[in-house]
């Protein structure tokens, strides 16, 4: 689960994510999100030169309109898993917020908690689902896993992580979802607007780190990746829209 | 579903259902630790035992979700790999409070599957959908 405030490099995120695992890992990737992409994020144009578009074609895009329509997409997807196509080995859901109604300047009431807890326990049982079935064709593209975006009211607020910690939305997700991965925005060194230099500056940076009982779970596994999620990340999405990942020191 | 569970509960389903097959009963002592570990929902739940509420559907695609009759007379969806109950008592005591694992309706299911009194039933694949979105009950 990405969670950060409001911004489009979410997306772009997740858009990068489908191709990654479309082009690179050879799976099936569906695609839900409220909007339909309009255009592609300026930071994989260059990538999407270079792909073959076979690799593409692995990519389902659906717009659910509601969360109703939703839970309908997704409570579906099993009546296909049994035919020639492999079944879905990524399931990514843009903007969830959306589906569940929240709004960023209004308090979440208690069905607000249950239809959260309703459309993420959905994917993840049918994500088993998927893994299930992705086995008993040899499992090459098994397992199935779920990534969704969830945009929190953060704007003008200071200590980001200790609302983070108290959106009663979110704790319901993280019961669901067991990696949650932060996606904080360093305001220090984003580009002035009118820097003169602008053309060498990120246009914005953010600051990525994992947390969650999943990742203690690899932890403690002694998992490969967990050495990644360790870690803190710079991103920064730089003037020509490319995105940049670096690690950074465990003390800063 | 059971890696929902802390290991204590998942070690007390094994115990159910071996006691289970070799005697069909359960001792005195796993309902006291039952009631322990569970909370008010476990005598409830066995209550839901006793009345066979527990359905499991499946339907041809291969994909199964258990149905619980409430004792109101309600059916409610449970998904069979993670914890989800449309019921009040779920949304009140296990999400808004955290002060329960899970309401009596999984924990009825959890207890049917150990010990294998869940009543079989068979649904379409569109029947499936309409059911895991909430939509619909087995009949329509």
């Amino acid at each position: 689960m990405i969670v950060g405030e409001r911004c489009d490099i979410k997306t772009s995120l997740l858009f990068l994510t489908a191709i990654t695992a479309a082009s690179e890992l050879g799976v099936k990737v569906l695609f839900l999100t409220p909007t339909p992409i309009q255009s592609l994020p300026g930071s994989l144009q260059d990538t999407l030169a270079n792909l073959n578009p076979d690799s593409l074609k692995k990519i389902k895009f659906m717009y659910p309109r509601s969360r109703e329509e939703l839970l309908q997409d997704v409570a579906s997807l099993h009546e296909c898993a049994c035919g020639p196509s492999a079944p879905y080995s990524l399931i990514i859901v843009d903007g969830l917020e959306r589906y569940l109604g929240v709004r960023p300047d209004s308090s979440p009431q208690p069905e607000d908690q249950s239809a959260a807890a309703h459309v993420s326990a959905l994917l993840a049982d049918t994500a088993a689902f998927l893994t299930r079935k992705l086995e008993e064709r040899g499992g090459a593209y098994a397992p199935c896993r779920v990534i969704v975006s969830f945009d929190v009211g953060l704007q003008g607020h200071s200590g980001g992580e200790s609302l983070l910690c108290m959106d009663p939305i979110l704790s319901i997700l993280d019961r669901y979802f067991s990696v949650r991965c932060t996606l904080d925005r360093d305001r220090s060194s984003a580009a002035p607007a009118t820097a003169i230099a602008s053309d060498k500056q990120p246009r914005g940076v953010w600051m990525v780190y994992f947390s969650g009982v999943g990742v203690t779970a690899r932890l403690t596994a002694g998992k490969e990746e967990s050495s990644i999620m360790q870690r803190q990340w710079r991103l920064a999405v730089c003037p020509n829209g490319a995105l940049e990942f670096s690690p950074m020191g465990t003390d800063e | 579903m059971s890696s929902f569970l802390p290991a204590v509960a998942e070690e007390l389903l094994r115990e159910i259902r071996n006691v289970y097959q070799e005697t069909s009963q359960i001792p005195d002592e796993i309902l006291l630790a039952l009631k322990f570990v569970f909370g008010p929902s476990a005598l409830h739940a066995l209550d839901l035992v006793d009345q066979r509420a527990v359905t499991v559907l499946s339907s041809p695609s291969g994909r199964r979700v258990y149905q619980v009759v409430g004792g109101s007379g309600h059916l409610y969806t449970c998904y069979t790999t993670c914890h989800y109950c449309p019921c009040p008592a779920f949304a009140f005591s296990v999400l808004r409070r955290s002060e329960s694992l899970l309401c009596k309706h999984i924990l009825a299911a959890y207890l049917c599957q150990a010990m294998g009194l869940s009543q079989q039933e068979t649904v379409t694949d569109q029947q499936m959908s309409n059911i895991l979105c909430g939509k619909a009950g087995p009949g329509t």
